[in-house]
C-alpha cells in the first residue's frame, strides 16, 4: 500500500507511480519543467491552457466538457507554478476508480488516453493552434493574473518576492507578465509546445487504485527514445545589502507587512526537515513564536505566519495589521527572529513543532494531491524520499541544527502595502 | 451504550453512530488504513442565530457573537486549547458558519489525548472581561481582513440584497462596533444557551474505532439536562430587497455573484431535493453547458465561473458567480437562460451527464475524513443522512429535476451583486 515506485523512461522522463486502494478517486498527472525564462514562460503557461480545453478527438471545450462529466465528473485541469528558477506545468486528470462507476465503462484508461490526446495530440491544423482557443485562453489567462491583485493577501506576497528577487530568475512571475502574454501568436504556442515536448524535464505521476502499466506504456511509447538533459539551477542568494524596503498605498482598510528573507537551501532530505522544523518554530503553527507574541500577547494582527520555501532558500513572513501599527509588527518580528538565532528556543517550543510537523507530513499520506506535491520538490532538487522518512528525520534534529539555521535567516526586502487612513 | 451500523454497499464504507447518555450524539466513520484522524465538535449555532428565546427569556445577542465564542473558548480557566493541542502533535482549528460552530483536529498520533482536549474544550468556558477584551483587536482585523476580501464582500452584499429580515442578511463575524458590546455575560448566555450536549454533535473520521472514541467519551463528557432554545427567525418577504447592489473596491477584474431567492419553509431541505438541483445547476451552468458555452463566447467569463446552492432554516438561493469584465451583461444572458430554461427544461442528454457528473463529485468526497466529518456535521443538523445521497440516484428522474425548476430560478426574483475598481 502507498509504495512509492520511480522508473526512467530515458533521461530527463520518468514515470512515478503509488499503488494504493485507499482512495475512491484516482489521478493522472503529467509535470513539464523548464528553467524559467522571460522569453518563454508566457508561451508555455498560455500552452497549459490552450492543451487543457480541447484536443484532435474532443475539438472543442464543450465536447470535451461533456466527456468529462460522462466519466462521472472527471476533471482535467492545467497549473502553473514556480519552484525555484523553473516553471512547471502539470496537467491531471483525476476521476473516480472504476469501481465505484454506475455501469461498465473503465474511467481510468478512458482518463490515461484523454491525457495522451491532451498533451500529444492537440487541435493543430498545419502547424497552428485554433485561434480563437488562444483568444480565449490568453483573455482568461490575462484576467487570471490581474486578479492576483484582488486577494491582497496574496498580492502583498508576490510583490515583496518580485522584489526581493528582481536581479534573479525567480521574480519572473508563473504566467509571465501581462505584456508577454498579449504579445503571443499563434506559432509561440506551437512552438512552446514543440519545445516542452523535446526539452521539458518531465515528471509522470500516476496514483489511485488502477494498475499503472497502461499509462505506463503510453508516456513511454512517445518518449522512450526523446532523452533531454538540463543543465540549469536554481541561482541561491546568500549575501543580502541594505535591506529593499518598498510601500504602496492603496484603498483598503487593513494593511499588509511582507518581510522577505534568505535562508538556507536545503541540500538533504534532513537540511529540507531541518528547515521546516526552523520555520515551525517561527511562525507555523498555533504556539510559534510570531502567533503567541505578535498575535496572542500583543494582539495585533489575526495571522502572522512564517513559511520557508526550500525550492529557492527563502524565508516569507506576513501579517495583517492597522497601518499605525506596521513599524510596531516589524520589530517584534525581528525580535523574535532574534531570540530565536540567539538560542532562546524552549524544549516545550521544540517538541510541539517536532509534533506539529511530523503530524503534517503523516497526514500527507491521506492525500493524493499533497503526497505528490511533495515527491515532486524532493524529485527536482535530486533528492527523493517519502513522508514517512520525513517524519522519521524529524525526531533526531537538534536545537543547535535549528539555530543553526535560525542565524542564516537575513532580512532583504520589507514590504508593505498601506490603506488610506 | 451500543453503536449502531449504517452501511452503504456501494461505497463500501460504514459508519457507527449512538446517542450517548451525556445528552451528545456521537458519529464514528472508521477509514481503513488512513494514517490520519479528524474529529470535530458541532453546534448548531452560528452568525444567524441571533435572536432566541433560553428557558422562557427573550435574547437579541451583537452581530457576531457566535464567532466571538468560537475564538474565545479555545481559553480556559486552566491555559489555551492550541498549548494543550501542542503536546499531541494535532492540527487544531475552529470555524464558525451562518449555522454551524465547529471545533476540530486532525492527528495522526495520540488521539485520545487530542479528543480529550477537545471535549474538555467545549466543556470549559472560561470569559472574564480581560480575556473578552483582548480578542477584541484580534477579531478586528480579522474582520478588516474581510472587509478588503472582494469574494467575501460580493457574497455578504448578495446576502444583504436579498434578504430584508433573516439574519443570513448578518456578517459573521459582525464588525468592530458590534463586537465592542460583547461581554463575558454575552458568551455565556449563548454558551449556556447553545453549547448544551444535546444541541450538539460529535464526529470523528479516519484511523479510528468506535470503541476507541466511546472509552474517552464515557470519561470524558459530562451529562447534560435538556435546555430549550429556541431560535428566532423573522418572518421573511418572498421577494428580493433589491435587484442590483454594487462595492467600489481596488480588484483588476469585477466580481459578480447572482443569486435567485426561492420561498423557504424553516426546515432544511431533503437529500432529494438538494441532489436535483445540483443536477440542475450543473445541466443549466457547468462547463459542459450551453450556457457557460455562450457566457465564454461572449467574453463575459472565466473559469472561476460556479454555481452553488445556499439553503439553511428560512433562505434558499441558487447562486451564480464569477468575475467578468461586463457583469451586467453576463447577468443578462443568466437571466436569459433561466427563462429559456423554464419554458423548455432540462432534456433527457443533459440530464443524463449532469446526473453522472453530480454522482462522480459526490463519491470523490468520501476520500477525505475532513469532507466525510463536515459532511456528517452538515447532515445531521439539517435532518440528513449522508449515504442518502449516494443512494437517490437511481430513483432520480428527468421529471423530477425539472420539477425543481417550479421553486427554483425564478428570473422575477433575483438580485445581482458586483465588485468593481472605481475606473471600471
Amino acid at each position: 500500500m502507498s509504495e512509492f515506485v520511480r522508473k526512467e523512461i530515458c533521461e530527463g522522463v520518468a514515470f512515478n507511480s503509488i499503488t494504493d486502494n485507499r482512495f475512491k478517486t484516482g489521478r493522472i498527472s503529467a509535470t513539464l519543467v523548464v528553467p524559467l525564462d522571460r522569453k518563454t514562460v508566457a508561451a508555455n503557461a498560455l500552452l497549459a491552457c490552450v492543451l487543457t480545453r480541447s484536443c484532435k478527438k474532443y475539438p472543442d471545450f464543450t465536447t470535451l466538457s461533456r466527456k468529462l462529466d460522462s466519466l462521472y465528473g472527471a476533471s482535467l485541469y492545467p497549473s502553473v507554478r514556480r519552484t525555484g528558477d523553473f516553471q512547471a506545468l502539470t496537467i491531471s486528470v483525476t476521476g473516480i476508480d472504476d469501481k465505484y462507476a454506475l455501469d461498465d465503462v473503465s474511467i481510468s484508461a478512458e482518463l490515461t488516453d484523454l491525457l495522451c490526446s491532451i498533451i500529444f495530440e492537440p487541435n493543430i491544423t498545419d502547424g497552428r493552434f485554433v485561434d480563437d482557443e488562444i483568444e480565449q485562453e490568453r483573455r482568461q489567462l490575462i484576467e487570471n493574473i490581474d486578479a492576483e491583485f484582488n486577494d491582497k493577501r496574496t498580492y502583498a506576497i508576490n510583490r515583496c518576492i518580485e522584489i526581493m528577487c528582481r536581479d534573479e530568475l525567480f521574480s519572473i512571475g508563473r504566467f509571465g507578465s501581462r505584456e508577454d502574454v498579449v504579445a503571443l501568436k499563434n506559432e509561440d504556442i506551437y512552438n512552446a509546445w514543440i519545445n516542452l515536448l523535446d526539452n521539458a524535464r518531465i515528471e509522470l505521476t500516476m496514483l489511485g487504485n488502477s494498475d499503472p502499466k497502461n499509462a505506463f506504456e503510453g508516456f513511454k511509447k512517445y518518449f522512450a527514445d526523446k532523452p533531454r538533459r538540463q543543465n540549469a539551477s536554481t541561482q541561491i542568494v546568500t549575501d543580502v545589502g541594505e535591506v529593499k524596503r518598498i510601500i504602496e498605498t492603496e484603498d483598503v482598510a487593513q494593511s499588509k507587512l511582507v518581510m522577505g528573507f534568505r535562508c538556507a537551501y536545503p541540500k538533504t532530505a534532513e537540511e529540507t526537515v531541518a528547515n521546516a522544523l526552523m520555520s515551525a518554530i517561527i511562525g507555523g503553527i498555533p504556539t510559534s513564536k510570531l502567533f503567541t507574541n505578535v498575535r496572542e500577547k500583543m494582539s495585533l494582527c489575526y495571522y502572522c505566519a512564517s513559511r520557508v520555501d526550500s525550492q529557492k532558500g527563502i524565508m516569507l513572513i506576513d501579517s495583517g495589521v492597522e497601518t499605525g501599527n506596521i513599524d510596531k509588527a516589524e520589530k517584534a518580528i525581528l525580535e523574535q527572529l532574534e531570540i530565536t538565532a540567539h538560542g532562546n528556543i524552549t524544549d516545550e517550543e521544540i517538541n510541539s513543532a517536532k509534533l506539529a510537523l511530523k503530524n503534517s507530513y503523516i497526514s500527507l499520506l491521506d492525500n493524493f494531491a499533497s503526497m505528490q506535491n511533495f515527491y515532486l520538490n524532493g524529485i527536482l532538487r535530486g533528492i527523493t524520499f517519502t513522508p514517512q522518512q520525513a517524519a522519521e528525520m524529524v525526531d533526531g534534529i537538534t536545537k543547535e541544527q535549528i539555530i543553526s539555521l535560525a542565524r542564516q535567516i537575513k532580512p532583504d526586502t520589507v514590504f508593505s502595502l498601506i490603506g488610506n487612513e | 451504550m451500543n453503536f449502531t451500523e449504517i452501511e452503504n454497499k456501494r461505497l463500501g464504507d460504514k459508519y457507527y453512530r449512538l446517542h450517548h447518555d451525556s445528552g451528545l450524539n456521537i458519529i464514528v466513520y472508521p477509514k481503513k488504513d488512513f494514517h490520519s484522524v479528524y474529529a470535530t465538535i458541532a453546534t448548531k449555532f452560528g452568525s444567524i442565530n441571533s435572536q432566541f428565546v433560553h428557558n422562557g427569556k427573550k435574547v437579541h445577542v451583537p452581530d457576531g457573537t457566535a464567532h466571538y465564542l468560537e475564538h474565545k473558548l479555545f481559553e480556559s480557566e486552566d491555559g489555551d486549547a492550541f498549548s494543550k493541542y501542542a503536546k499531541t502533535g494535532a492540527s487544531a482549528n475552529a470555524y464558525t458558519s451562518f449555522d454551524v460552530t465547529a471545533y476540530l483536529f486532525a492527528c495522526t498520533d495520540k488521539f485520545e489525548e487530542s479528543l480529550g482536549i477537545l471535549i474538555d474544550l467545549i466543556q470549559s468556558p472560561y470569559f472574564t472581561p480581560e480575556t473578552v477584551a483582548k480578542e477584541q483587536g484580534i477579531i478586528g482585523q480579522e474582520i478588516k481582513m474581510y472587509e478588503d476580501d472582494p469574494d467575501w464582500r460580493v457574497m455578504m452584499n448578495l446576502l444583504q440584497s436579498m434578504y430584508k429580515n433573516h439574519t443570513i442578511n448578518i456578517d459573521i463575524a459582525g464588525t468592530v462596533d458590534t463586537i465592542a458590546q460583547i461581554t463575558p455575560e454575552t458568551l455565556y448566555e449563548c454558551y449556556n444557551s447553545y453549547y448544551n450536549l444535546n444541541n450538539m454533535v460529535m464526529c470523528i473520521a479516519g484511523n479510528v474505532t468506535p470503541e476507541q472514541v466511546l472509552e474517552i467519551a464515557d470519561k470524558k463528557l459530562k451529562k447534560a439536562e435538556n435546555c430549550d432554545t429556541q431560535s428566532i427567525f423573522p418572518d421573511e418577504p418572498y421577494e428580493v430587497v433589491r435587484n442590483y447592489t454594487e462595492q467600489i473596491l481596488p480588484v483588476a477584474v469585477p466580481m459578480f455573484e447572482i443569486g435567485f431567492k426561492e420561498n423557504a419553509p424553516k426546515t432544511c431541505a431533503t437529500t432529494k431535493e438538494i441532489i436535483c438541483t445540483n443536477i440542475l445547476l450543473t445541466a443549466f451552468a457547468a462547463e459542459s453547458s450551453a450556457l457557460y458555452r455562450k457566457l465564454v463566447d461572449e467574453k463575459l467569463i472565466n473559469s472561476t465561473f460556479g454555481s452553488e446552492y445556499l439553503e439553511g432554516n428560512g433562505y434558499r438561493a441558487a447562486i451564480f458567480s464569477g468575475e467578468s469584465r461586463n457583469p451586467k451583461k453576463a447577468a443578462e444572458i443568466i437571466l436569459d437562460a433561466v427563462k429559456g430554461l423554464h419554458k423548455n427544461g432540462i432534456s433527457q442528454e443533459d440530464f443524463e451527464i449532469a446526473k453522472r457528473a453530480v454522482y462522480g463529485k459526490l463519491i470523490s468526497g468520501f476520500d477525505s475524513p475532513s469532507s466525510i466529518a463536515s459532511g456528517i456535521i452538515n447532515a445531521e443538523f439539517s435532518g440528513r443522512e449522508i449515504f442518502e445521497s449516494v443512494d437517490v440516484f437511481s430513483e432520480i428522474t428527468l421529471d423530477d429535476v425539472n420539477n425543481r425548476l417550479k421553486d427554483e430560478l425564478d428570473p422575477e426574483n433575483y438580485s445581482l451583486s458586483v465588485v468593481k475598481s472605481m475606473d471600471e
